[in-house]
């Protein structure tokens, strides 16, 4: 008896469960956006990637930025600087009238205090100041002068990175890192960028608003909600039910096959500036001789790669500069080729390699840093390397912690890694893995002084055309040494409903969400 | 000659008659167990394909034709993998229990027949690990030791210690009581005597039965770890990695990556568990309250 | 009742060394992790310079004894650190996502005890005919079927050729839990704030997991009900009632289940492991925002302190509940006091 009454209590309650809702009408004015991706630390003195970052893009202004889907500079909060004679000195000249959401005012000494809490907070990416700034002085309210430790061709493109983003000074802590906007004076993030942000729950929801103070090009929306998605397919799922207006980062390739054939959405592809790349340790053997090195490129073979593991959904690459980016080079194609078993077998076989005695190694790749498609990558790549014929390969892993110890150990001889870039200049695509320090820095040891001095020459060159050569020079010479071995580039893949207008994307990464409008 | 073959066949059913239920269920559990067996250590005759070969047939096939059970993004042929896959998870379930076997009854016999102040030390150890949910014991510990089969092997040989410490120390503590290992002792035999010649026989038969349901757990924590990511290199074929890779194509409708492995996971943890639990009902049947 | 205490007291300070142990362990394990947390937590770039000091800031350069007492001194004023690799302090992390587990657990230990019950007394009243067999063979091989293959086949089913039922997190997109969130049991929060919508929502998240989760652990209950209720239903008294004409429906699922309950319950707590670990699995495949996700996360980004944690409260969960369980067996049972 007893029992019955509850079995029909509890069928009732489940019953409950599946009456429909009302449907949801999405209002005119609110997009929202689902993303897998999380957000780490609410303070540009502190976070390190690019989807915190693409929020600041829209909360914050820098002193210059990049302009929806575009790569050049224009002015934002400075409307114009000048250059000292050696190049040490930047003069900006601010904006007027600029004020954050809470009415705080803008001017030179906000900046200053930016700047300087950043280097004294020495969080993760502070020495995109500290490397390159020497201090900051206040010349007038409206200017500010940025004096550097040693010219550098490519600051104007650091400014726009987050950690140069000016903050109020009224709300952040000056001397504590921040991570929720709940524990910033007031509890709320206040910026003086397009948007505020109205709502935070952290892997839940954020919620952004137009900015009504904001000077320049108001938003074409007035609300963007970022829904956060712990499982890529229940995004997939949420994008097909009409939950969300759009995904960016990151539906499973089978996942962007299948939503590409449906034709029911839109399907938005950019090129992203995230480049992949095998890694040689050069410094003992066997890869301290570049014909070695040479011959393992040789034997990469691309668009299999491409097409295994991501479906097709990447774009193979043949320069550490990535496509898009001013200076590319397609150098790798032609030497060592994709793939050239032939020119492999041939260099292996001029070292006293053959069938019987094959090179052996080690390749490394970390499983989850990079998604959890590594496995697979790796699995390619022993195929292909094997494919010679005179390669043996162990394939080894460890988590990025164990990975990144790894490098001071040089305990990887090969290895498969990733870079998002940090300002939009080949320098931080070259001088990061061949020069001295950086060489060393990430584990791979190539130390040669000319390939220094190049790098040195082009970070200080204020002409244009001399930069190029000189970069274009470096790829070329990179196809020859191979320090390391560039693989293929990232594509960004935004899947919207059919109605949303205004989604750019761009090679900065830059993601807006301003031009974002839905279509009546 | 009929009656030749009869004679087994008919000896089998009279167990069958006689035990009941608990026989069948022990022969299939046997019966299931033979074959992943003979598929672990025959594998080439039972796999079309080398499992590592990224050749083997189309990108994401369907189960059917060549490919018994499909073919994954890399293009191997799904039921190749699930042939090599038996010897990764039926060497390490097996060798973990073995190890963990061999610790716990030796220092269960130990703690039993020596009692006092290392019988209490070490019954405190044991219990306070054998409290401890397993799987974060074996996640730590898979996380500690890094990826490759013996590290997966040791982390879960851990875990039981203390199982087969428990059953061992009590019986010990049982039999030591015994009016006839008194008496042996009276006529001058040694402790090593005592604990081979009477203890150790004694704790065998229930021993045994608990390392079958042992190893059917072994296979349960393997796959986990595996499935979690915490094991191994892609050298090696195991079908909880396979399962856990096959995830992501849980929307785009490639089923057969996600049930195949994990149908493959059950099968095996039932074969040991069923022979486990009709050998403990037909040798003891009150033995097990677990 | 003084024995009564007497046991009370002894069983809890027991539970004293047990749990330093478990301390123990847990500390001595996650020193010996390879992988250097600090280099992987400053990112890329950090010069040596950095790297040292900020060793020293977390105290990873004294020697490894006082690392230990330091680890015990703050562990016993309830302190469980800093996360070394986010800005956040380790019981607040714990704090956000233990509720999840809890109600997950929660709910699966439900459907655990209602189906294990039910049919393992359905089985023992019908000893040794089919129904009993079957039922006996449904819990092992209920038991052998890895939690997160079920769960993941239980989303195909009903995630995705049926679409009745969401397949992760614990809310919909459209519905926002920093409008309701106050305890972090979100089925009370939502009615707390009459937000029906919001209740049907979070409830029907719920389902799959939960399911999958009580599933797994049914078996077990199955096989244990069945031989209690054997037990009982062999007694005097069952047959007294049967002879004095009360129905057998009431006799089994009645009398005689109230009789075995007891040690089903105290079983319950011996589970709790096995309630965790499921919940570890089943948070992974349902991207459930619980302890166990948590757990795993900090372990790829080798967030010492914050698996300490977590590691940590998951030990003492499983002491106290072991400890109450006997305190309550003993509190029923006094032929356990000793």
């Amino acid at each position: 008896m007893r029992v019955r009454k509850w079995a029909v209590l509890l069928l009732a309650a489940g019953c409950l469960a599946f009456i429909p809702t009302g449907g949801f009408a999405a209002a005119g004015d609110t997009i929202v956006y689902g993303t897998t991706e999380k957000v780490s630390d609410m303070d540009p003195a502190k976070a390190y990637d690019f989807h915190t970052w693409e929020i600041f893009y829209n909360v914050y202004q820098g002193l210059l930025s990049y302009p929806p889907g575009r790569t050049n500079l224009v002015p934002a909060l400075a409307e114009s600087w000048t250059v000292s004679k050696d190049g040490k000195e930047y003069t900006f000249k601010l904006r007027k009238g600029v004020k954050f959401t809470d009415g705080t005012a803008f001017d030179a000494g906000v900046v200053k205090w930016s700047i300087d809490r950043v280097a004294a907070l020495k969080s993760d990416p502070s020495w995109l100041v500290t490397d390159f700034v020497e201090r900051v002085d206040v010349v007038d309210p409206l200017r500010v002068k940025f004096v550097l430790k040693n010219p550098v061709s490519y600051f104007p493109s650091l400014l726009c990175s987050p950690p140069y983003y000016p903050l109020n000074p009224k709300v952040y802590p000056k001397d504590r890192l921040v991570r929720d906007p709940s524990e910033l004076k007031g509890g709320q993030l206040v910026g003086n960028g397009p948007y505020k942000v109205v709502a935070f729950k952290r892997d839940q929801e954020v919620v952004l608003e137009a900015n009504p103070l904001f000077y320049g090009t108001k938003p074409l929306n007035k609300r963007i909600v970022i829904r956060y998605f712990a499982d890529a397919t229940t995004m997939r799922l949420a994008l097909e039910k009409g939950e969300i207006d759009f995904a960016f980062k990151t539906l499973n390739p089978s996942d962007i096959r299948d939503l590409q054939k449906s034709k029911k959405f839109q399907v938005v592809v950019g090129q992203g500036p995230f480049i992949r790349y095998l890694c040689f340790r050069c410094e003992g053997r066997p890869f301290n001789d570049k014909v070695l090195r040479q011959a393992v490129a040789a034997a990469i073979a691309r668009k299999p790669i491409i097409d295994k593991v991501y479906l097709g959904q990447n774009a193979p690459l043949y320069s550490m500069v990535p496509m898009g980016m001013w200076t590319h080079t397609d150098d790798f194609k032609a030497y060592p080729g994709d793939p050239n078993l032939a020119l492999a077998r041939k260099l292996l076989k001029s070292k006293g390699y053959s069938e019987k005695n094959k090179l052996a190694f080690e390749l490394w790749y970390t499983p989850s840093h990079y998604g959890d498609s590594e496995v697979d990558l790796a699995a390619v790549m022993k195929g292909q390397m094997e494919a010679t014929g005179m390669m043996k390969v162990d394939v080894k892993s460890a988590e990025w912690a164990t990975f990144r110890d790894n490098y001071a150990g040089k305990v990887m001889t090969t290895y498969l890694l990733g870079w998002y870039p940090d300002y939009l200049d080949p320098d931080n695509y070259t001088a990061a893995f061949a020069g001295t320090e950086g060489s060393k820095g990430n584990g791979i040891f190539f130390s040669n002084p000319a390939w220094d001095r190049m790098f040195k020459q082009a970070q200080m060159e204020t002409d244009v055309n001399k930069r190029a050569a000189i970069y274009k020079k470096v790829q070329k010479m990179w196809a020859d040494e191979v320090p390391t071995a560039p693989i293929f580039q990232g594509n960004l893949y935004v899947i919207a409903q059919k109605g949303i207008r205004g989604i750019l994307l761009s090679p900065t990464l830059q993601f807006n969400y301003g031009p974002i409008s839905r279509a009546k | 000659m009929a009656q030749g073959l009869g004679r087994p066949f008919r000896a089998f059913a009279a167990m069958g008659r006689k035990y009941g239920v608990e026989w069948w269920i022990l022969m299939f559990g046997a019966a299931v167990i033979a074959v992943i067996v003979f598929m672990a250590m025959f594998p080439h005759t039972l796999a079309p394909f080398d499992p590592f070969s990224q050749e083997a047939g189309p990108q994401l096939a369907n189960p059917g034709g060549p490919h018994l059970m499909g073919t994954d993004n890399l293009r191997r042929d799904v039921w190749s993998r699930i042939v090599f896959g038996s010897r990764t998870i039926l060497g390490v379930s097996v060798l973990a229990a073995v190890i963990s076997s061999l610790v716990g009854i030796f220092f269960g016999l130990l703690s039993g027949y020596a009692g006092g102040l290392v019988d209490r030390g070490l019954s405190l150890v044991m219990d306070a690990v054998y409290v401890f949910p397993g799987l974060i014991l074996a996640i730590a510990l898979a996380a500690m030791f890094g990826p490759g089969v013996i590290n997966i092997t040791f982390a879960v040989a851990v875990i039981y210690i203390p199982t087969y410490f428990r059953l061992v120390r009590g019986q010990t503590l049982a039999i030591k009581q015994e009016l006839y290992v008194e008496a042996a002792r009276a006529i001058g035999a040694g402790s090593p005597t005592i604990l081979m010649k009477y203890i150790f026989p004694n704790v065998i038969a229930t021993t045994v039965v608990v390392f079958t349901l042992n190893v059917a757990d072994a296979i349960m924590i393997e796959a986990a770890l595996t499935y979690l990511g915490l094991g191994l290199p892609p050298s090696v074929v195991d079908w909880g990695m396979d399962l856990a890779m096959g995830k992501k194509y849980l929307a785009s409708g490639q089923w057969w990556l996600i049930t195949f492995p994990g149908l493959m996971i059950s099968t095996l943890a039932l074969g040991f568990t069923m022979l486990g639990e009709g050998l403990a009902e037909i040798l003891n049947p009150r033995l097990l309250e677990r | 009742m003084k024995n009564l205490l007497r046991y009370i007291i002894a069983r809890t300070l027991m539970t004293i060394p047990m749990v330093f142990i478990l301390l123990t362990i847990i500390f001595v394990v996650l020193r010996l992790m390879p992988g250097d947390p600090v280099s992987a937590m400053l990112g890329g770039h950090a010069p040596e310079k950095v790297i040292e000091q900020k060793r020293e800031e977390l105290g990873l350069n004294k020697p490894i004894t006082a690392q230990y007492v330091d680890y015990l001194w703050q562990v016993s004023h309830l302190d469980l650190g800093d996360s070394m690799v986010l800005q956040q302090k380790v019981t607040v992390a714990i704090r956000e996502k233990l509720p999840a587990t809890i109600e997950l657990t929660t709910f699966g230990m439900i459907i655990t005890l209602f189906l294990g019950v039910l049919l393992g007394a359905y089985a023992a009243d019908k000893r040794r005919q089919a129904q009993d067999s079957a039922i006996r063979l449904y819990g092992i091989v209920i038991y052998c079927i890895p939690v997160y293959w079920m769960g993941l086949m239980l989303q195909l089913l009903f995630g995705i050729w049926l679409d009745w039922l969401p397949i992760a997190g614990r809310t919909g997109p459209r519905i926002f839990a920093s409008d309701f969130e106050y305890t972090g049991f979100y089925l009370f929060d939502t009615l707390r704030v009459h937000d029906f919508e919001a209740f049907r929502d979070v409830l029907v998240h719920l389902v799959l997991p939960s399911l999958t989760l009580g599933l797994s652990l049914s078996g077990i209950f199955v096989r244990l009900t069945r031989a209690n209720m054997l037990d009982v239903l062999k007694a005097d008294y069952i047959l007294a009632a049967s002879a004095r004409g009360i129905s057998h429906a009431t006799i089994v699922y009645r009398h005689a289940l109230k009789n075995a309950f007891i040690p089903i319950l105290t079983m319950m707590g011996l589970q709790v492991a096995l309630l965790m670990a499921g919940a570890i699995l089943t948070e992974t495949t349902f991207s459930w925002p619980g302890m166990g996700r948590l757990l795993l996360e900090r372990i790829y980004l080798r967030d010492y302190p914050t698996i300490q944690g977590v590691i940590i409260v998951f030990a003492l969960i499983v002491a106290f509940i072991s400890l109450l369980v006997d305190i309550i067996y003993a509190v029923v049972d006094p032929r356990i006091r000793y």
